[in-house]
């Protein structure tokens, strides 16, 4: 029965619900609304990457390179198009 | 059973390799159709119309069940594969078993709080708020739908023709799209939810 939780990703199904919490932190404390972004940017980022590493073994296989390559660009152009759609749309730069 | 974990099941052939790389590329697109949604989400947010805002219809309640449901989902199908590549076929189907049952747990809200909303008055076309916010919470639960529904045929072909490099590989890029739609839900609750009750 042991032999089927391994450490690795019971560490990371813990440290995912931790991450959880704090974000709710947002949500339960009174706090501006720049510190707030910066605790959700903060934990949302750090559990996507505990997803991709721990659960998605995204570095195990000889194609880890290609994998990571994808990933970061679509990331890349993720931000990209978020951040200048706030940039052309809202925030009038 | 002697496990080689340099080289498990689901990566024996080249074929399989390389599905799994595919799967990854494809995963890169559903990042871009996501991050889309997102940036017209924070364009209309503030565009109520006269309707309901965010703060005035998002409860908490509801939000952090179906946040932990996908989470521990995402947690039990990690096991799966775990399992899978420990040759225990039975604990395998187990923990997905439990993840789909998890996956419908967490549509059912859902689609309580679509009714909900609905019931409020912030319908589809209420405002610009209303649809970007249902357009992008609606894509993600149509692809746990989908989910669900492959999960389910995994399952049975697993069960009939056990687990081959084939069944093995299958199931690991259905685990893939899971954990994937695990992190545009962290995305939803953050960005949308969080943020609009802060």
């Amino acid at each position: 029965m042991k032999e089927l939780f391994p450490p690795k990703q019971v560490m990371g199904f813990v440290l995912s619900l931790t991450l959880t919490v704090v974000a709710l932190s947002v949500y339960f404390l009174n706090m501006s609304f720049a510190v707030g972004m910066t605790v959700l940017l903060v934990t949302a980022f750090v559990q996507a990457g505990l997803q991709l590493v721990v659960f998605m073994h995204a570095g195990e296989s000889e194609d880890k390179a290609a994998i990571y390559t994808n990933v970061y660009y679509g990331l890349a152009l993720a931000l990209i198009t978020v951040f200048g759609t706030l940039l052309a749309m809202v925030w009038d730069m | 059973m002697k496990i080689d974990n340099s080289l498990p099941l689901e990566y024996s052939t080249e074929e399989n390799r390389l599905k799994v790389l595919g799967f990854w590329i494809f995963l890169g697109a559903e990042i871009m159709l996501f991050a889309t949604l997102f940036a017209t989400y924070f364009t209309l947010f503030d565009r109520t119309a006269g309707g309901p805002t965010g703060a005035e219809i998002f409860e908490i309640t509801p939000v952090l069940i179906e946040t932990i449901l996908l989470l521990t989902s995402s947690f039990t199908i990690g096991l799966g594969i775990h399992a899978m590549r420990l040759g225990n076929k039975k604990a395998m189907l187990s923990f997905f078993a439990i993840t789909l049952l998890l996956g419908a747990g967490f549509l059912g809200f859902e689609i309580f709080e679509f009714v909900t909303y609905v019931h409020e008055g912030a319908g589809l076309q209420t405002s610009a708020f209303t649809s970007i916010l249902l357009t992008t919470l609606g894509t993600h639960g149509a692809h746990v739908t989908l989910g669900l529904f492959w999960g389910l045929f995994i399952i049975l072909q697993v069960k009939k023709r056990g687990l081959t490099p084939e069944t093995a590989n299958k199931s690991f890029i259905f685990s893939l799209y899971w954990h994937f739609l695990d992190v545009v839900w962290i995305f939803i609750f953050s960005f949308i939810y969080l943020k609009g009750m802060m």
